[in-house]
């Protein structure tokens, strides 16, 4: 009797408590997503609202034989497959380094964190200059010359430019995740340690039995959306190589917003968006999968 | 409860903004009933912001219980945000009734009619005050739809030290200004010690087209035909190519470099560069101990047309406007002889009204004088087509791409068939 | 015993501040440029001598806030920003705790649908929501900047992720006690998951602290113009000049420098230290 009392009323709060949230998504994301979705099948050029012609599959057609769009697609996935560990391990990594409880690691907390804070504008002027692919302006062509090495292209080369995207994106992301894997550290409670310590366990041992379980959910978490934020990557190509050189850089949200805006090609842009969506739900569902199963 | 509360209040805060409906942003008639005319430009210098007040409060006092003038300040970042935010007030109707565009996008809007031709505006002989390539880039389709205050040139800078060291001598005329040959024999010999020759890239976006279309031009070709229509055969002609070829090879040579350092010319790092009529201004204040000059804008071998970039922001009027003949006044009044002087002095680049250099006598000496030259006989204002912001995105892609090392003819190929795809997507048929 | 801890402290400290030197490079480089004349900030920038300045002057922060009012647009940007948060951790926070702890018809569907959500792009969808907004009449107001932004998907996953790890037991206990499940959330939830809320909300305070994009598209005027479009104005028209620029990014990043500083007392307490834990 009291169970099923619990229950309605743990179902009534459930109601109430998603519902503003689902009002304010369905209003604001789900219904501009589905419009998105709509222009997918028009020839909308932005400058001519008045003149939206429906076109079919039209956008879809020709995006297939578009070999932007597949190389847009090949570099996404590349930059995912990269960074989404690289980023992931480093951040977990500044998150221990400094989760032990010693004077001043505030202090280092937010000087991890503080790339997050310094505008994308200087980030990106003062890369391009590190990067600089003139030993006499580049700070680490500089560095490569001295040591005897040969200078490398970084952003200049077809070959490098991504890579060079991928360690300052990791750099530049770390301190977000690390804030997160921050709170989740405080979730683990000092007995747990304690008690593998008395169990004889070393400090890799303990990270293995303790720490690791005890982030599982936010681990699951911070994957999830370190993938997510990866393949929606803009900024850096838009302020550092715009896509180039040779398509190198050439991301799908990118070239979303080139088409949609810079070109004008509206309904295109949005049969790229629409086919992103795919792409990225069918991802990030089956990674869900694969973190249930486990 | 209170939870309930605030779920309630934001779904009617929705049911209600749903209610409102399409409001207009701008206002028409202000509570005098007197006629609201708003202008958008992008946000500016301090002297701009002040001559803008100072102008609206003139314009206002004389038009009392008729019109109000009124300006929004618009950031424009990289030029794009202004552009993105035109755009959306594009889908909804809610521009203002004078737009400031940038010089290239003029064409862009009057072929999908966001904005409205201003032939009618001024007289015949107000009309012929004004320069030629001026007039020319705010020109569409035979109408005119734009009118701009101000003027941009692109010269050749140098170095004064690093020259009279390496023993180049410079042009006295424009008649004399250096061919391709001789502008790659100077940079040659003045690259050395971590100094380059010369620098060609203004910036990596829409600073390539306005800067290196001129050697296309002067190798006798052009990025489109003369009504815009068609980029194959012109940007990816043989001369086209062969100009490519020619900036190629100055970077591949190393006596340019392909991403240049802020302010390279300006800290000595750079012995020339291709620059803007507003760096002299920046030089003379922030740089006194460079010893620099100007000279003409590199003309091809042999037959070479003397040719030099032009270009800048300019009025129009948009298609929501409501009152024309409130806006007409406004016009008028922003662009009389009296205010394209003032208002290029406060900006301090070249005007575009011939009677507005009578007043503004530093135009009629060195350096400034070269850039008033190259305005009134040797200025080519960017490619007038419908597909502009495409045709620039690609050239820059491709001549990015030259660089890093794709075949020029190629690459220029792929540029103009893009182009050419977009103008007959959209424009073919208008 | 006392010589190996001092080893570790030293490495400690030694590795840390090597690290975040790296980290804080541009932050240093940003203020010092700041504090350069114009012809300066762009000399030298491949030696370290690029990010001490020769000598230090505040011109370019007198001309900021000669050419802008500065504390009018932080002081917009502190409120629709802290609006923005205010709400967002409560509407998001109720509901993935409805998701980690409630038992409800359709919670598989939302839960895809959140997490399916967080993946449409801004850029893409941009656009119909500008016209969205000028359909219901809030263009030029509080509403757009503020009302699209309280519903957050990677706000409600990571809420959703947290309180799962929140023991049953205690939550039953709470039930034994007479709650209602809405009383639990707010008297026995809330209170212990400082850490989490701490973290959405320095995530989010940068997130639209920085934002730019949409502020432009939908404010026009001063009266509401945000910090980083204020800051934008020195873009202006070409030559660009650095050194307002730099000292208008420096005074916006200090509110986020406060706003972080002030939510630290969060990360040394929290679940941890109630110990309802293990």
């Amino acid at each position: 009797m009291q169970k099923s009392v619990n229950k309605a009323s743990e179902r009534k709060a459930a109601y109430i408590f998603i519902l503003p949230a689902v009002v304010l998504l369905a209003a604001f994301l789900i219904y501009p997503s589905l419009q998105t979705i709509r222009y997918a099948f028009t020839d909308y050029n932005i400058m001519r609202p008045d003149r939206i012609v429906f076109c079919g599959l039209n956008n879809f057609v020709e995006l297939f034989q578009d070999a932007d769009f597949w190389i847009a697609v090949k570099n996404t996935l590349y930059f995912t497959v990269l960074v989404v560990p690289f980023q992931t391990v480093i951040a977990l990594a500044l998150a221990l380094l400094i989760s032990s409880r010693r004077r001043g690691v505030s202090i280092f907390r937010a000087a991890y964190f503080s790339p997050q804070v310094t505008s994308m504008v200087v980030v990106a002027i003062l890369w391009t200059v590190m990067y600089n692919s003139s030993p006499d302006s580049g700070l680490l062509n500089a560095l490569l010359v001295n040591l005897g090495l040969e200078p490398c292209g970084f952003l200049n080369d077809p070959d490098t430019a991504m890579n060079s995207i991928i360690f300052m994106s990791a750099w530049q992301g770390a301190g977000y995740q690390m804030m997160i894997f921050l709170a989740g550290l405080q979730g683990i409670s000092p007995e747990q340690y304690e008690a593998a310590s008395i169990d004889g366990a070393g400090k890799i041992a303990s990270f293995f039995y303790v720490t690791l379980p005890g982030l599982k959910n936010v681990i699951q978490y911070v994957v999830m959306i370190t993938v997510i934020q990866a393949m929606k990557l803009f900024t850096q190509p838009y302020v550092m190589t715009k896509g180039g050189p040779q398509n190198s850089t050439r991301t799908l949200v990118y070239y979303i917003y080139e088409q949609g805006f810079q070109k004008r090609n509206f309904g295109y842009a949005c049969a790229v968006a629409a086919i992103f969506f795919v792409i990225v739900i069918s991802l990030s569902l089956g990674m869900k999968k694969i973190i249930k199963a486990d | 409860m209170r939870k309930r509360l605030v779920s309630a209040l934001l779904a009617a805060v929705m049911v209600s903004g749903a209610f409102t409906g399409c409001g207009k942003t701008e206002e028409r008639v202000n509570e005098d009933g007197e006629s609201v005319i708003t202008v958008w430009s992008p946000s500016d210098e301090p002297a701009i912001e002040e001559w803008w007040v100072e102008k609206i409060e003139e314009f206002n006092q004389a038009h009392e219980g008729e019109i109000e003038l009124r300006r929004e300040a618009i950031v424009r970042a990289d030029s794009y945000a202004y552009e993105d935010k035109v755009n959306a007030a594009i889908t909804s109707n809610d521009l203002p009734d004078i737009l400031y565009v940038d010089g290239p996008n003029v064409s862009i809007y009057a072929a999908n009619e966001v904005t409205l031709p201003l032939d009618d505006i001024f007289s015949e002989e107000e009309w012929n005050d004004f320069f030629d390539s001026s007039k020319q880039q705010n020109t569409y389709d035979g109408k005119i739809y734009a009118v701009g205050a101000t003027e941009s040139s692109v010269a050749l800078y140098y170095n004064k030290d690093l020259l009279d060291q390496a023993g180049i001598s410079i042009p006295e005329s424009k008649e004399d200004a250096w061919t391709w040959s001789e502008y790659y024999e100077a940079a040659k010999k003045l690259t050395k010690d971590g100094v380059v020759g010369t620098n060609i890239i203004m910036d990596k976006g829409e600073g390539l087209s306005y800067v290196l279309e001129q050697f296309w031009i002067s190798n006798g070709t052009d990025f489109v035909n003369e009504d815009g229509s068609s980029a194959d055969g012109y940007l990816n002609s043989p001369e086209g190519v062969e100009a490519a070829k020619f900036l190629n090879s100055l970077i591949q040579d190393g006596y340019a470099n392909i991403d240049p350092i802020q302010k390279e010319f300006h800290n000595g790092k750079a012995a020339t560069m291709l620059g803007g009529s507003w760096e002299v201004a920046t030089l003379e204040k922030d740089y006194p101990d460079l010893n620099w000059g100007v000279t003409y804008f590199p003309v091809a071998d042999g037959d070479g047309v003397l040719t030099s970039p032009t270009g800048d922001w300019a009025a129009s009027v948009t298609k929501d406007v409501q009152d024309m003949d409130a806006a007409r006044e406004v016009m008028r009044f922003l662009f009389s002889e009296d205010n394209v002087t003032t208002y290029a002095q406060a900006i301090s680049k070249p005007p575009t009204r011939v009677s507005s250099y009578d007043v503004l006598d530093e135009y009629n000496e060195y350096p400034r004088s070269i850039f008033k030259e190259q305005l009134m006989e040797t200025g080519h204002p960017r490619p007038r087509t419908p597909s502009y912001s495409v045709l620039t995105a690609e050239f820059a892609e491709a001549m990015l791409n030259i660089f890093t090392g794709v075949d020029p003819q190629e690459a220029l190929d792929a540029a103009a068939e893009t182009t050419d795809k977009d103008y007959k997507k959209y424009y073919a048929n208008d | 015993m006392t010589k190996k801890k001092t080893l570790g402290n030293v490495a400690f400290y030694l590795g840390n501040t090597l690290i975040a030197l790296i980290f804080v490079s541009p932050l240093i480089w940003m203020i010092s440029s700041s504090l350069k004349p114009e012809a300066e900030i762009f000399k030298g920038l491949n030696t370290l001598a690029t990010f001490i300045p020769k000598a230090a002057s505040f011109s370019n922060y007198v001309e900021v806030f000669e050419r802008i009012n500065m504390w009018k647009f932080i002081g917009n940007s502190l409120f629709y920003v802290l609006v923005i948060i205010l709400l967002d951790l409560l509407v998001n926070s109720i509901c993935g705790y409805a998701l980690a702890k409630f038992e409800f018809k359709g919670k598989g569907l939302l839960l895809t649908l959140v997490i399916s959500l967080m993946v449409f792009p801004a850029e893409a969808i941009m656009l119909p929501m500008y016209r969205e907004m000028a359909d219901l009449g809030w263009i030029n107001s509080w509403a757009s900047l503020i009302v699209p932004f309280v519903a957050k998907c990677f706000s409600i996953y990571m809420f959703r992720q947290f309180f799962m790890d929140i023991p049953d037991e205690l939550l039953e206990a709470a039930a034994i006690d007479g709650c209602g499940p809405v009383r639990t959330f707010f008297k026995v939830v809330m209170p212990i998951s400082g850490t989490v809320y701490a973290t959405i909300f320095i995530l989010d305070f940068v997130a639209h602290w920085n934002d730019f994009m949409w502020p432009l598209l939908v404010v026009t005027g001063e009266e509401k113009r945000t910090i980083q479009l204020a800051i934008q104005t020195f873009f202006g028209s070409k030559p660009i000049n650095y050194g307002p620029i730099m000292a208008s990014l420096t005074i916006s990043a200090i509110p986020m420098l406060i706003m972080f500083i002030f939510l630290q007392k969060y990360y040394v307490e929290g679940i941890a230290s109630t110990g309802i834990k293990g």
